[in-house]
């Protein structure tokens, strides 16, 4: 297809078309190509429109049929950009070599920005504070969650693949001016603070000698800092459980012994 | 019968969220937990009841699991498929006991026994995705052919996989699940089952302590934790409070522009 070099093949509508089918990225995940058939199978729309010649097409199939993996929410700018080069290279300016090594670097810089920001920093976040709701019995924590979860989720996706698309591989120096490191730094930090709220307040740790040894009016700042404390030590025990390397269930069935225990001596109530 | 479909049904579009298609993290238990609570609940007529054990069941299966990230090899435990077992057993057991230590008795030992099948699940879901290794070996052969329909054939077969696995997996489960749980709560007598109450309340302790396990980086920050749980133990609980304190946090520690 040769047009001039303004003139751009795709059109929005097609663009926002291969965003959608990114939903279905790791639909057949593998061990070999790993998300390969997902990717190509996004792309196709853009393919069909770049490459009118079957043989071509078929060429263009065979180069994307390869080993892929990177963060789903980012997997939209690295189709942006492999369009834009594919098209470039149906009109003869660069090799299917630069096509194949770009989507290689561009995938595993995409997976450690989007990996670190949305697995690692923003959906710990936003399950705390959806928690924290959950806690108080508010009914439509859910929706809460998944609302204020995929704004940036649908932000990235959509708009990611118009970035690709337009910038080509300048696409990186403009994700950089997100400064990631210094958002999940800052997303850690209200992490920790909302977890230090949960951690007293919503453990419960009772013990019956409040009842019996102090007076009433000191009963309720008592039991809070009981709470507290208890709360701040059985963390304290997961987390060196954790760091040890201790498997989750194992934690959990060793949390519910001693608390059985506990029970059964009366400590706990 | 009626229950065990839906559950199935639940179960197998919830997975396909958690990692084939859209990751809108219905997937989350957070959120899974509460929808089939919900759904379970209007079945039985008790849909706030079904909601509350769903939001309890969220809030400690959903940090259980927040550290495993799905990163290149790593399968993740299953959390979608364990928040969602671990309502159905625990609803549908505890729906025919009239007491409320029985029931929770019945909730706490389902939550325990799905943080199992959570794990199982992750073996399931490895065996779907060698079985899409071998589909993606057929189409590589079709491509060669020209015969370009057998990407969506194939893309579409992975994911019907994904579904087929859960449904079946969430089914049995549920079908052959309930009544052992019921007769195991039947053995354990009123003096020890409300125990299991105590055990519920402490459990969230241990997803607090994987999150705070990997958000804690530094020694310094440590100290500040720890004066922070310390501040907010003897502050009144309100919520607006702590979300607060974070925003402001998170406000001071906001990044700047560089010039």
């Amino acid at each position: 297809m040769n047009s001039s070099p303004n003139k751009r093949a795709l059109t929005k509508a097609t663009l926002i078309k291969v965003a959608f089918r990114s939903f279905f990225l790791q639909a057949s995940w593998n061990y070999r190509g790993m998300m390969s058939m997902g990717f190509l199978y996004a792309i196709s729309p853009g393919l069909d429109k770049i490459y009118d010649d079957i043989n071509a097409r078929e060429n263009a199939y065979m180069r994307h049929f390869e080993y892929f993996n990177t963060n789903p929410y980012f997997a939209s700018v690295v189709m942006g950009v492999v369009l834009a080069l594919e098209e470039r290279l149906s009109r003869g300016e660069i090799s299917d070599e630069v096509i194949h090594d770009t989507k290689e670097g561009l995938m595993t810089a995409c997976a450690a920005i989007g990996d670190g920001l949305f697995w690692d920093s923003w959906r710990p976040f936003v399950a705390v504070a959806s928690l924290i709701f959950a806690s108080g019995n508010y009914m439509l924590t859910p929706l809460f969650f998944l609302i204020l979860y995929n704004i940036p989720h649908l932000y990235f996706r959509f708009a990611g693949i118009f970035w690709g698309y337009v910038e080509g591989t300048h696409v990186i120096r403009s994700l950089k001016k997100f400064q990631f490191p210094q958002i999940r730094q800052n997303l850690r930090y209200g992490t920790l603070v909302l977890l230090a709220y949960m951690i007293p307040n919503h453990v419960n740790v009772h013990t019956p000698f409040l009842l019996t040894n102090l007076p009433m009016e000191f009963f309720y700042f008592g039991e809070k800092v009981v709470q507290g404390i208890g709360a701040t030590l059985l963390v304290a025990l997961g987390m060196i459980g954790c760091r040890a390397r201790v498997d989750v269930l194992l934690i959990s069935f060793l949390l519910m012994i001693l608390a059985l225990v506990l029970y059964h001596w009366g400590i706990l109530i | 019968m009626i229950a065990s479909l839906l559950i199935a049904l639940i179960g197998g579009i919830v997975d396909l969220d958690s990692t084939a298609t859209w990751q809108f993290m219905i997937s989350q238990p957070i959120v899974a937990a509460p929808l089939t609570g919900l759904f379970l609940g209007n079945l039985y007529g008790e849909a706030a009841m079904g909601l509350k054990l769903g939001l309890m069941v969220g809030v400690i299966l959903q940090l259980l699991w927040i550290e495993q990230l799905p990163l290149g090899m790593n399968v993740p435990p299953d959390a979608a498929l364990a928040s969602v077992l671990s309502v159905a057993l625990g609803f549908i057991a505890g729906h025919s006991y009239e007491t409320y230590s029985e029931r929770e008795v019945c909730y706490t030992v389902a939550l325990l026994l799905s943080v199992a099948l959570g794990l199982l699940g992750r073996s399931l879901d490895m065996f779907v995705r060698r079985l899409n290794t071998g589909v993606d070996n057929w189409v590589n052969q079709k491509i060669e052919d020209n015969q370009f329909w057998a990407i969506s054939l194939g893309h579409t077969l992975g994911g019907f996989f994904t579904f087929t696995k859960a449904f079946i997996f969430c089914f049995l489960i549920v079908w052959f699940g309930v009544e052992p749980l019921k007769y195991f709560t039947q053995t354990i007598s009123l003096k020890h089952s409300s125990g299991f109450i105590v055990v519920q309340g402490l459990l969230p302790a241990v997803g607090f302590a994987v999150l705070a396990s990997m958000c804690l980086k530094e020694k310094t920050e440590l100290k500040y934790f720890v004066a922070a749980i310390m501040f907010f133990t003897v502050l009144p609980a309100k919520i607006w409070l702590g979300i607060s304190a974070a925003l402001i946090v998170m406000y001071k520690t906001r990044p700047r522009k560089k010039k």
